[in-house]
């Protein structure tokens, strides 16, 4: 229960009621002291006597203090309020901050709209009953939490921007948003200080070590948290946790492969029958129902065919529920229409056939032939460290004995966003090199070389029916070839510890010929002999070449799956293998420039929406960058624009998860400061009763009864 | 003589008081000779008259020359003239202090009536050769003159009025148990007092004067204030004794104050005569004279020879 007051100038009247005690103290000082002989017959006269003069004279004081009291109180029109909203709106002259969650998961769904519709109304609400004398600012919280409103008391404005204001596509980054509001406060010269936080108490955003630690040196500061959560009508029951895509490049049939991952965000029950949909260039594509664990995911992948080389976008969706915003997932992809291949050559030699490349791009591109499926580029270990990787899907060694420092690491990541990589063995190759350096990537430990002298029995290739991808199409006739090619020193290996890995190809003597190993996103495929005829006839047999341009295609990914985009709102993007400064066309036709600092890459800070963003090569890229006076971007796309490719921005699924922050523990993260709790129900009913129980009426009642019996007793005497 | 005194007595009032003679109703015993009669008869200077003798009487007392003549035994009584001997019981508690707070109040301070009337008295009985004491009390015995019956004996008195200091609580019943040994066996007795003391048995004190024979004369003295209280508003009264103060509006306790004063006087007034108390109430506005006057016809009038 609170007092307040509308007009509490008038509490100055209180300082009237001196003026009844003065005189009653002035009268007490004026008292005669009288010298009397019969003291004690008017001790036993005033047992006797039923008349109270003095007592009534402090009544009456009393009454005319009270009196005086009351008319001051009923002129400040005091309010009785049962919480202490109405309290902080009608006290002394005070500065807020209103913190206002504007995270996408405000966005779901409530009896009224969305949360974000509530806050907005509570907040309209809240700032129409602030008194004129308080002044007010608005920090957004969402990530990048920032300032929308400084300091102001003009509600007008304040209250037509809230009309617009719509929830951001951003993750919540509370402690950001206190830390703007406490810097807003530090500015404010009025005594009450306080921050008001509209939020759903979404655990994302809640790090304790993003909250200002000053909040504990000014104890001035109040918090008033104010929880939508409970507002939420229904669950937020799954969501799509990643899109993707794959092109097939074994088959000649040219299939996108899409990959969703569903995640169900409820722990206490699995979900059934849950419809997913996949939607390609604006068109409905498939549809499917997947089942989904307590607490878990599941993968379902949808396949279409390229009818052409035009670049894919689109989205998978899931049934509706009561977070919207995180039901759905775009993707955007480029279909490559061959695989590139750096083809790296350990020992190169004066004569062409006897690189050790030689074989392998003869086999991958027969014919050099510009249409043909694979583009092998062959490189000298010098200069592969200069080569850039992702222009690559395929990196295959011949003979490597080892490389730059440095270059394994970049072998590392290339593999790891989804490159593959295929080593072939020979007598440069240094075993302790790749045992140390290559461990991550290899499965296995070189041992040691097996070496046939020329009069023994060759190693032999065990050629048998497989289905494995890559070699399902060997059988009859290409099996008996492969069989027959002699292997004469081949290395033999060790599994590393904890490591999976398959042996898809074994030999005879069940020495593993090829070892298969997924790292990251890609593949690394280990071929224990040599890639040319140093160890081996293989090369020359008819069966080599569609064997390497299988394995190549078996492993390869389209490009765009290595160099592909992905990011969450509001991450800025840097755009590494980019020169110049590209433009930047939003969804919705907004055009702008990623923007690049000399000596650095590009980099796009505008990705505050979810969709399909795309990048554009143009001719005022140079000037954008030679120029020290930033240049405006234009205003369409110029007619020299050159697609460069696109990237997608998509909901934070963290910000779906279903953890909220508690109550009890909402001290923690405002550790020293008073905070106060109310669930933006009781928030909307305090606000929307009005400024409590006016008490004027009842006060002027109360003094009409004073001045009455003051003057009822005046009368008696 | 009373020129050069302090007390606000004139001359006047002393020449009225000596021109009456002032007699004792009753006869006291008395060394000297003086005008009052004593109830006592026997050998004496004066012869009164003859009576049979009865089996008792001192022989020497038989009129021999009557026995000779008539042959009956008739045995001779005289007329003894005494002098008597008055004792004045003075209260000098602080309550005979009191002074009225409005300077145009009429009549003098109680003190000093008191000290007037005493003052009066001694002169009036000394001016008739009896013995006068003075006795100053409160709660104990101030001080105590005496009866001495010479005239410049009133000197002695006038120094000690004029000494005196009203102070102290009044204890009539502790005073006169004190005092009764040293009072004279019969006698006068004239008490003046306020009799504002809490104390409940100070009729008996007087019952128990009265039974040893003493006259006993009160006057009982009490400024108009003390009758009426005519104090307005918020007043705190500070006692002259020893009760503690006291502070509320005269207005509320007037009635019953009035009262409980009205219940005393009319107490004594209704319970001495019974007891052959002279018994006299003055308020300090009451001429002197005319209070001593009346006083005196009203003892004239009682007496018996």
């Amino acid at each position: 229960m609170n007092f307040s007051f509308t007009s509490p100038w008038f509490l100055l009247g209180l300082l009237g009621l001196a003026l009844p005690i003065l005189i009653h103290l002035l009268t007490r000082r004026q008292q005669t002291r009288l010298k009397f002989s019969a003291v004690y017959l008017l001790q036993q006269a005033k047992k006797r006597s039923v008349r109270k003069s003095r007592p009534n004279k402090l009544l009456l004081l009393l009454l005319r203090c009270l009196a005086i009291g009351f008319l001051c109180l009923a002129l400040a029109n005091p309010i009785l309020s049962s919480g202490d909203l109405e309290n902080i709106l009608t006290s002394r002259p005070s500065a807020h901050v209103f913190i206002l969650d504007d995270s996408y998961s405000m966005s779901a769904t409530s009896d009224q709209g969305t949360l974000f519709d509530r806050a907005t109304q509570t907040l309209t609400e809240l700032i129409e009953k602030l008194p004129n004398n308080h002044s007010f600012s608005l920090v957004l919280a969402s990530n990048p939490s920032r300032m929308a409103q400084n300091w102001t008391s003009d509600k007008g404005s304040a209250l037509k921007w809230l009309k617009a204001v719509q929830p951001s596509h951003r993750t919540t980054s509370i402690g950001k948003a206190v830390t703007v509001a406490v810097d807003l406060l530090s500015t404010a010269s009025q005594e009450n200080k306080r921050i008001f936080l509209l939020t759903d108490m979404d655990q994302n955003g809640w790090d304790r070590d993003e909250f200002p630690s000053a909040l504990a040196e000014d104890s001035r500061i109040q918090v008033k948290v104010i929880d939508f959560s409970k507002s939420q009508k229904g669950l937020n029951r799954a969501l799509v946790q990643r899109v993707k895509l794959n092109q097939e490049f074994l088959t000649n049939r040219r299939v996108i492969r899409v990959q969703a991952t569903i995640t169900n965000l409820l722990s206490d029950r699995a979900i059934k029958q849950l419809p997913i949909t996949l939607f390609v260039n604006g068109k409905r594509q498939s549809e499917s129902m997947i089942d989904l664990p307590a607490k878990g995911e599941a993968t379902h992948e949808f396949s279409f065919p390229l009818l052409n080389n035009d670049p894919v976008t689109g989205y998978v969706e899931i049934q509706e529920d009561a977070l919207p915003a995180d039901n759905r997932r775009l993707f955007t992809y480029q279909p490559n229409r061959k695989i590139k291949a750096l083809v790296v050559d350990g020992d190169p030699r004066g004569v062409a056939h006897q690189h050790d490349s030689f074989y392998v791009e003869k086999a991958l591109n027969p014919f050099s032939s510009p249409m043909a499926d694979i583009e092998p580029t062959v490189s000298t270990l010098s200069e592969f460290s200069e080569r850039d990787l992702k222009q690559y899907s395929v990196i295959i060694l011949c003979n490597v004995r080892d490389m730059a420092i440095g270059l394994e690491q970049e072998l590392e990541k290339f593999v790891l966003r989804g490159g593959a990589l295929f080593i072939g063995l020979g007598d440069q190759v240094d075993p302790k090199y790749y045992n140390e350096k290559l461990g991550l990537l290899l499965p296995v430990t070189l041992k040691s070389i097996n070496q046939i002298r020329a009069k023994d029995k060759p190693f032999h290739l065990k050629a048998q029916p497989s289905n494995h991808p890559a070699l399902k199409v060997f059988s009859g006739n290409m099996l008996k070839e492969m069989a027959r090619i002699p292997f004469r020193t081949l290395y033999s290996v060790e599994p590393r510890r904890d490591r999976t890995f398959e042996i898809p190809m074994h030999f005879t003597n069940q020495y593993p010929a090829v070892i298969e190993s997924n790292f990251g996103e890609g593949k690394v495929i280990l071929f224990v002999s040599s890639l040319d005829r140093d160890w081996n006839n293989f090369p020359i047999h008819p069966t080599f070449l569609p064997w390497i341009q299988r394995w190549v295609k078996y492993s390869a990914q389209g490009l765009e799956n290595i160099s592909r985009h992905d990011i969450t709102v509001s991450t800025p993007l840097v755009l590494e293998e980019m020169e110049q400064s590209p433009l930047v066309v939003a969804p919705g036709g907004k055009i702008s420039i990623a923007r690049k600092k000399p000596q650095s890459s590009p980099v796009f800070n505008d990705t505050h929406r979810p969709g399909v963003y795309e990048l554009y090569q143009w001719s005022g890229a140079s000037t954008t960058d030679s120029e020290s006076a930033p240049v405006e971007a234009p205003k369409q796309l110029p007619a020299d624009a050159k697609r460069l490719g696109s990237f997608t921005v998509n909901f934070d699924p963290a910000e779906s998860a279903p953890g909220k922050v508690p109550e009890k523990e909402l001290a923690q993260y405002f550790p020293g400061a008073q905070v106060d709790y109310s669930p933006a129900d009781q928030a909307l009913n305090a606000a929307s009763v009005g400024a409590g129980v006016p008490l004027t009426t009842l006060l002027f009642l109360l003094l009409a009864i004073m001045m009455f019996w003051e003057g009822w007793i005046i009368r008696k005497e | 003589m009373a020129e050069n005194t302090q007390f606000n007595y004139g001359p006047e009032t002393l020449s009225e008081i000596s021109s009456l003679s002032i007699r004792a109703i009753q006869l006291v015993e008395g060394l000297l000779s003086g005008h009052h009669r004593s109830p006592h008869k026997g050998s004496s200077v004066e012869f009164a008259e003859y009576k049979d003798y009865s089996p008792g009487d001192d022989i020497r007392h038989i009129d021999w020359k009557v026995v000779g003549k008539t042959d009956k035994y008739h045995v001779k009584q005289f007329e003894q003239s005494t002098n008597l001997k008055c004792t004045i019981l003075l209260d000098a508690s602080g309550s005979m202090s009191y002074r009225s707070p409005d300077s145009k109040s009429p009549g003098m301070d109680k003190s000093d009536y008191a000290r007037t009337l005493v003052a009066a008295m001694g002169y009036l009985l000394l001016k008739q050769f009896d013995a006068v004491g003075l006795t100053l009390f409160n709660d104990v015995t101030v001080s105590h003159l005496p009866p001495r019956s010479k005239p410049s004996h009133f000197q002695n008195i006038l120094h000690e009025l004029q000494d005196m200091e009203f102070k102290g609580v009044t204890r009539v019943e502790e005073v006169v148990g004190d005092l009764i040994e040293r009072l004279p066996g019969r006698g006068m007795l004239i008490l003046v007092s306020d009799l504002l003391t809490p104390e409940e048995d100070v009729f008996k004190t007087l019952k128990m004067l009265k039974s040893r024979g003493l006259e006993v004369i009160l006057f009982h003295v009490l400024h108009p204030d003390e009758v009426t209280l005519p104090f307005e508003g918020d007043l705190v009264f500070e006692s002259l004794e020893d009760d503690p103060s006291l502070g509320l509006d005269p207005f509320d306790v007037r009635q019953q104050y009035q009262q409980a004063i009205q219940d005393q006087i009319e107490f004594y007034t209704k319970n001495c005569p019974t007891l052959g108390i002279d018994y006299l109430f003055l308020e300090t506005t009451t001429p002197l004279e005319q209070a001593l006057r009346y006083y005196l016809l009203r003892r004239k009038s009682l007496r018996k020879i």
